[in-house]
């Protein structure tokens, strides 16, 4: 064998063996490649395995939180450091919490924390000794601070020998906590009632056995208890407190025997207290259980009541005995209590009025409104005290007084309310009697002043139309007898009204209707007017008279002009009568004077014939003339009384001294405080003669129902060549005052039909072109109250009849429209122009009218009869105070003012709206309603003109 | 039987005796694989014990003798090309008591066909072990070697002591007690 053919072999050995071994290779390769792709296979199928056996678990898992859920009580897993990892929903239910919000919380957070400690030592020992379960209560807090028992049962769980966690299954056991509270509580209450209460207390048992017994009830009866003992034994060894045992045993049998609740059953003890004793018996469903025994000291109760009682029975002898009937209601009004007195008073028995109500039984319905009131000032708790009428029984009525207060009871609230009653019929019928009595005078007095005022107008009005008759004769061509005649005729005349006139001031000083009216004026004025009145008469007469006044008097004095006027006239006309020549003096001296006022003496001296010594006494006494027989009437012997009562009317003094041949001197004394203001002097009423040149041009309209002074007047008028409208009563005024518009009204007091004060009404209260016109009132009937009478109708003036022709024509210068009536008449335009700055707008006129004076007249006259009587409404709804009308009057009738020219009052309508809204003080809103009024008042007479002027135009 | 058991003596053969020898045993016999072998392959049993009495013929060696030579050869070799297991073990005792449960686990995943004997660990102490084998192949001569090989590997000195439990060579007990 070569060495080359072993080399060979081998190599061909290993060359099979390298073949072989990549063959197992390859082989094994593929191998290697199915085992991965197995693998991989089997890896996806083992993903999807893993997938169903997540989803199984889960569905088995939901199954059992889904059972969790369900279930009422809390089921709840907490860590070893107290952290909750689980809690069921139910939590929610029982404590408010959800479910998310507690999981990661400590335990703490649920538990009140007093239960924190022993909760922390219950888990910790639970763990510690390896408890398996436990159960535990414990206080939780609910999420809205409830307060809520729960009671856990807790189980640990192991893993692998080791304690992982806690689960606890709770459940809220307030409900039976609190039960157990209240039994507990009640438990204590009443052992602790028992042992403090005031009564004794015994109880027994169905065998009479004592079961219970109080400290009271041993304290009472001085006793020892033994339970065992019959109440009976027990009284047995109370001998020396009870006194007769015997008795107290036979009524204990009786008790006993009956079985019937008895209460407050009275014992007299040997030591003089009393005892209250209740019966009880215990019965369940009628079977007897024991009894109760309950005893009270009532010994001052007893004595208290007997005190009250002693105190109630005298006083309700005071009251029956009293003359006052007491009556008690409760809220309702129902009769709790009545008082014989009352009962007597009524009629009635005492069960007839109690229960029932007293307004139904004894109230007339037309006091209920009364009684109401008081009823309610009752509830108030107020007293008060009223008069009312109640019904008797037998339908008659009384009149009572009746005092009522409220009754409260012993917690203070208002229970009722007690009348006294005092019985008022007989006062009452003479009260009666008494205001018919005076009712009866009161109506003949005032027959009297109706007659006395029938009376003067009766004489006046036909001396009023001699007088004038006589007047108007003297302007005739007379021959110097008819003269003569005709002056003794008007000297009569004149003598028999100042007779009159005397006669009825006399009659109304002494029946106390002469009224001071106080107002400022300018004593100066005043006397030099007399002066000059009697200058006139003096012409033809050697008699100077001269004033002589004070320079210290300075600026106006308060006091009644009218009357001094009258004391001076008087005075200075009896000087005038009974001085042939020579003076007549009037002095005015200020005798003191100090900042608020003036003390003047007056004098009137004359040089005349003088008084008698001996007649100065009699001088001021009615009806005493010094000398009628030497001397022709020139007097009514009631000039000096007259006089003298006016003077002492104001306060004053009047005196005199004289000396026959010399003169005489007549001295009062008057004060007056002094005036701040300044007095307009006002057109005098003197008397001075006048041609019919000035005698103020205006339209009159009269009403004169007597046709002699129907005369008189229109011959006057028609001398002076006044244009006038006559009426003969009230209606037929109104009627003319509706056509046309006068200056001046004079109205006839007294008429037929309407007489002047319902004509003057109507005239300022319906619409017609003179709702301003200035009225004067000519009345016979001076009486001073008349002129009252006349200024609540609405009229301006007053003017006693019978007038002299002087007088009247005075009362036309008061009244008659500035200017002359021509004149106005015949440039109107001029005058519009002339008025343009304080009076109407003509340029707005122009705008607002044109040519249009038919609208212009509708506007015109719309506005003077609806708005002037709305703005004189104004300061009336200032004074009362009613602003916020006031305010919407003011607006309602501001737009109308532009509509006739009155922008300027426009504009102070609009200040007065503002002043209103901005409360500005009442005084100056006062003010500035008297100016629109002013104002208006000044512009009437325009706008009349402006209507007449374009309702001429317009026809 | 794992081709690396019949390389391994093949190699073994060559070293001592020279590829004659080799070729002689592979040509002579009557092998069903052609006496090609690869580490990787398998091979029956059968041929394994006709190469070893024909190496006994040829060389006057008993075959337990050779067997046991045969182990101690294979343990080196192991100890190269099988490094990562035999550094687990820090003594031999360690590496021993590891063959059981983690080598031969480890060789039936590399080689799932393997056929492999059981070596139970009886008693085990510092120093002292009783090793069973069991294993119908009757090679425990061949695990002699190899304990020897491993306590040579460590520098470890033992005598270990065989006692046939079965009579057969199938189930043989080991003890190994060290000085």
């Amino acid at each position: 064998m070569s060495e080359l053919e072993l080399t060979k072999r081998r190599l061909e050995r290993e060359k099979a063996a390298r073949r072989q071994a990549e063959a197992i290779l390859e082989d094994k390769a593929r191998q290697l490649y199915h085992a991965n792709e197995a693998l991989q296979r089997l890896n996806g199928s083992l993903e999807t395995e893993i997938q169903r056996k997540l989803i199984e678990l889960d569905l088995s898992e939901q199954r059992y939180r889904q059972l969790i859920d369900s279930v009422d009580d809390i089921i709840y897993k907490m860590s070893l450091d107290g952290l909750f990892t689980y809690v069921s929903p139910a939590i929610e239910n029982v404590l408010g919490y959800r479910q998310e919000t507690v999981v990661g919380r400590h335990f703490t957070h649920l538990v009140q924390p007093e239960c924190w400690q022993e909760m922390a030592h219950f888990y910790q020992q639970m763990v510690r000794e390896r408890t398996l379960s436990t159960y535990y209560e414990f206080a939780a807090k609910s999420r809205d601070g409830r307060r809520v028992w729960i009671g856990q049962t807790v189980r640990l769980i192991e893993a692998d020998g080791q304690i992982v966690e806690m689960v606890g299954v709770a459940r809220d056991i307030t409900a039976r906590r609190n039960a157990e509270q209240a039994l507990q509580t009640t438990e204590i209450r009443f052992s602790t009632l028992l042992s403090n209460l005031h009564a004794g207390v015994l109880v027994e048992d169905e065998e009479g056995e004592i079961i219970l017994a109080n400290q009271q009830y041993c304290t009472i009866f001085d006793l020892p208890v033994q339970p065992g003992q019959s109440h009976r034994q027990s009284a047995g060894l109370a001998q020396h407190v009870l006194g007769e045992v015997a008795a107290f045993n036979a009524r204990l049998d009786e008790l006993l025997r009956d079985r019937k609740l008895v209460e407050a059953d009275e014992i007299r003890l040997r030591n003089g207290r009393i005892l209250e004793r209740d019966y009880v018996p215990i019965v369940l469903a009628g079977r007897k259980l024991g009894t109760l025994w309950m005893y009270r000291d009532v010994t001052g109760k007893f004595h208290a009541r007997e005190l009250i009682r002693r105190s109630e029975e005298k006083y309700r002898g005071i009251m029956n005995k009293m003359d006052l009937g007491l009556i008690e209601v409760d809220r309702t009004d129902i009769i709790l209590r009545v008082y014989e007195r009352f009962c007597a008073m009524l009629g009635y028995a005492e069960d007839e009025l109690i229960g029932r109500n007293i307004n139904d039984m004894l109230v007339p319905p037309e006091f209920q409104p009364l009684v109401d009131e008081q009823l309610q000032s009752r509830q108030q708790g107020l007293s008060g005290s009223y008069e009312l009428q109640l019904i008797r029984k037998d339908g008659s009525r009384i009149w009572v007084l009746v005092s009522g207060v409220p009754i409260y009871d012993e917690r203070g609230d208002l229970v009722g309310s007690m009348g006294i009653h005092y019985d008022l019929t007989q006062r009452k019928e003479l009260e009666l009697e008494l205001a018919a009595a005076r009712q009866v005078a009161e109506d003949a007095r005032m027959a009297e002043k109706q007659f006395l005022a029938n009376m003067s107008h009766e004489i006046r009005t036909p001396l009023n139309a001699i007088i004038g008759m006589s007047h108007l004769l003297l302007d005739t061509p007379l021959s110097p007898r008819q003269h003569e005649y005709i002056d003794s005729l008007k000297t009569s005349a004149d003598f028999l009204h100042r007779l009159i006139s005397d006669l009825l001031d006399m009659t109304k000083i002494e029946a106390g209707r002469i009224e001071m009216n106080l107002r400022p004026f300018d004593l100066s004025t005043l006397l030099y007017s007399t002066q000059k009145v009697f200058e006139m008469k003096l012409t033809d007469r050697p008699v100077t008279i001269d004033v002589l006044l004070d320079t210290r008097i300075r600026g106006n004095v308060v006091g009644d002009d009218l009357i001094l006027n009258q004391i001076l006239l008087n005075l200075i006309g009896n000087a005038e009568k009974f001085t042939e020549e020579g003076s007549i003096q009037i002095i005015a001296r200020v005798r003191r004077e100090d900042e608020h006022e003036y003390v003047i003496d007056f004098t009137v001296s004359d040089t005349g014939i003088g008084i008698p010594a001996e007649k100065l006494d009699s001088i001021f006494q009615k009806f005493r003339q010094v000398n009628p027989s030497a001397h022709k009437p020139k007097g009514t012997g009631l000039g000096l009384a007259i006089t003298k009562e006016l003077v002492e009317l104001q306060g004053g003094t009047i005196s005199v001294r004289s000396q026959v041949g010399v003169g005489s001197q007549f001295m009062f004394t008057l004060s007056f405080s002094k005036s701040r203001d300044m007095v307009v002097p006002v057109n005098n009423p003197v008397p001075v003669a006048v041609s019919p040149a000035d005698i103020p041009q205006c339209r009159v309209l009269i009403a004169e129902d007597n046709p002699l002074n129907q005369k008189y007047i229109s011959n006057l008028f028609a001398k002076w060549m006044i244009p006038f409208g006559m009426a003969s009563d009230g209606a037929e005024l109104v009627e003319l005052a509706r056509q046309q518009v006068y200056d001046l009204i004079l109205m006839d007091v007294q008429m037929p039909v309407m007489n002047g004060y319902e004509a003057a009404e109507a005239i300022r209260k319906t619409p017609n072109p003179n709702l301003f016109t200035p009225i004067v009132a000519l009345t016979a009937s001076a009486m001073l109250d008349q002129r009252e009478m006349a200024t609540q109708a609405g009229m301006n003036d007053f003017l006693a009849k019978p007038f002299e022709p002087m007088q009247l024509i005075d009362v036309l210068r008061r009244y008659a429209p500035v200017g002359n009536l021509r004149e106005r008449s015949a440039d109107a335009a001029e005058q519009a122009v002339s008025t343009a700055q304080d009076g109407l707008n003509y340029q707005r006129l122009d705008e607002l009218y044109g040519d249009d004076a038919a609208y212009a007249s509708e506007m015109f006259a719309a506005f003077l009869s609806d708005v002037v009587p709305d703005v004189a409404n104004l300061p009336t709804l200032c004074r009362v105070e009613r602003l916020p009308e006031l305010a919407q009057l003011a607006h309602k009738i501001r737009p109308t003012f532009p509509m006739v020219g009155l922008t300027g009052l426009e504009t102070e309508l609009e200040q007065l709206e503002q002043a209103i809204h901005g409360k500005q003080p009442l005084d100056q809103i006062e003010q500035r309603c008297a100016g629109l009024v002013q104002e208006l008042n000044r512009m009437v007479p325009l706008l009349q003109a402006e209507l007449q002027k374009r309702l001429h135009l317009s026809t | 039987m794992k081709g690396i058991v019949f390389t391994g003596l093949l190699d073994m053969v060559e070293e001592q005796y020279g590829y004659e020898l080799v070729d002689e045993l592979l040509t002579e016999n009557d092998l069903p694989s052609g006496g090609i072998y690869t580490t990787i392959g398998t091979y029956d049993h059968a041929e394994m014990v006709t190469l070893v009495r024909a190496l006994q013929q040829k060389t006057g060696i008993p075959i337990p003798d050779l067997l046991r030579v045969y182990g101690h050869y294979t343990f080196r070799s192991f100890s190269r090309s099988y490094r990562m297991f035999i550094d687990q073990a820090t003594s031999a005792f360690e590496l021993l008591n590891s063959v059981q449960h983690y080598i031969h686990v480890e060789v039936r995943k590399l080689y799932p066909d393997a056929e492999l004997p059981q070596f139970i660990i009886d008693k085990l102490t510092d120093k002292t072990m009783i090793m069973r084998y069991e294993s119908e192949r009757k090679m425990a001569d061949f695990a002699y070697g190899m304990i020897e090989g491993c306590l040579d590997h460590f520098q470890e000195k033992a005598t270990i002591s065989m006692a046939d439990l079965s009579g057969d060579g199938s189930r043989v007990e080991f003890t190994i007690q060290k000085e």
